[in-house]
């Protein structure tokens, strides 16, 4: 398990529509290796959480 | 900081759920459940409706007393749930197959008998759980399976059928404008009568892929293009615009008839007729025609409806008419017009 920066990814639920890596403003998360992976620069804005259709997207609060 | 407390209305442990990575509908099931947490409406208190489709899992996805219907069927039980238990919030989860094709009859007549339900119409323009056949609401020129090379047909404008008597509530919306379309889910909840939100939603396998889109958000993208959200309460919605579209039932002006004052008529002094010499005059060799009534004995000569065969419609000339009058389409004011002669025997 890797340590997560902001993004709390629910690997079950996901169905890796990649919807959280194209509606990302920072660009900071991408599909590699069939995982959601978060690179430092999250400004919090909550829009991958917004869109998931899956619940499987939490960002963590302040 | 997003209040979290809606994944109670779901059924997580059946998570993930049924619908391709992607898809809308659960972007829509998402978004009712948060709005219904916001308004507090819960388990006691609230039940959903679902028809047939991939947006008929949605119910089933919900904590919530839910019923699965026949195909097209959902209004009605949703009708007969808020008819038999009107203390409950009854909500209709279903997609544009479901309500706007086999469901269209029962769309049209639950609209006009205006029930206080809500329905969330998730639509794809496609009839996606069997593989993307052109549906009713399919824009014309897309190709689907069974249009390669182009849908013939005009589409079902479900703006345009659901606005046009009022009471009606009709909001457009797409899983896109994500905050334009909350709240359209809010005020429909919200709104006292049948409100119906139709929320423009993405297939990506079946309908994205054949239009040329890789992923969701590029379908995303072209909603953004093909709509704009239209500012403020309108009548009636173009086929381009985002918005609400809703009106009040009009207030019935209530028109004050003036009573007009019965004449006094100095009735003593004046002839006294028996019921026999009343017969004499019913208008044959010259006579004037008087009729009887409530003791007083008119001239109605003037009247151009007696005329021939010494009656009026169903009135018979010499006679005491005040039986006849309950039976009449109109009031006694008739008479007053015609000038008193007499008295009437008791």
């Amino acid at each position: 398990m890797k340590p997560r920066l902001n993004v709390i990814w629910n690997e079950n639920y996901c169905k890796r529509c990649i919807l959280c890596v194209e509606v990302c403003p920072e660009s900071v998360l991408s599909l590699e290796r069939d995982e959601i992976v978060e690179k430092p620069g999250c400004i919090r804005c909550y829009q991958c959480e917004r869109y998931c259709p899956d619940v499987a997207i939490e960002v963590m609060d302040g | 900081m997003i209040d979290r407390s809606y994944k109670e209305l779901l059924k997580l442990g059946r998570f993930p759920h049924t619908w391709c990575p992607g898809c809308g509908i659960g972007a829509v099931l998402k978004n009712v459940a948060m709005a219904m947490k916001e308004l507090g409406w819960n388990n006691q208190n609230t039940s959903v409706v679902s028809g047939i489709g991939c947006s008929g899992r949605m119910a089933g996805y919900m904590n919530l007393d839910a019923v699965h219907t026949p195909h097209g069927r959902a209004l009605t039980a949703a009708e007969a749930i808020k008819t038999v238990r009107p203390d409950l919030n009854v909500v209709v989860l279903s997609g544009d197959g479901d309500l706007g094709a086999i469901g269209g009859n029962h769309l049209l007549h639950t609209s006009r008998r205006n029930p206080d339900i809500t329905v969330f119409c998730n639509d794809n323009e496609i009839y996606g759980l069997t593989g993307g056949q052109a549906g009713p609401t399919t824009p014309k020129g897309t190709k689907t399976v069974t249009s390669p090379r182009g849908e013939h047909y005009q589409p079902l404008r479900l703006n345009r059928i659901l606005t046009t008597q009022a009471p009606y509530f009709y909001a457009r919306t797409t899983v896109y404008h994500l905050n334009h379309f909350k709240t359209c889910i809010r005020e429909a909840l919200l709104w006292k009568g049948f409100s119906f939100v139709d929320i423009i939603s993405d297939c990506i396998e079946l309908n994205g892929r054949r239009l040329g889109f890789k992923t969701a958000h590029q379908m995303f993208k072209w909603f953004e293009e093909r709509f704009h959200i239209a500012e403020g309460v309108r009548d009636h919605l173009k086929d381009d615009e985002l918005g609400i579209a809703k009106k009040e039932v009009e207030a019935e002006v209530k028109v004050e008839v003036e009573v007009e004052q019965i004449p006094e008529v100095q009735i003593e002094g004046l002839k006294l007729f028996a019921l026999e010499e009343l017969k004499q005059f019913d208008g044959t060799e010259g006579r004037p025609i008087y009729i009887g009534y409530k003791g007083k004995v008119y001239d109605i000569s003037a009247s151009p409806l007696f005329q021939g065969e010494k009656r009026m419609r169903c009135h018979i000339a010499g006679k005491d008419l005040t039986r006849d009058i309950e039976i009449a389409p109109h009031g006694e004011e008739l008479l007053f017009k015609f000038p008193v002669v007499g008295r009437l025997k008791e």
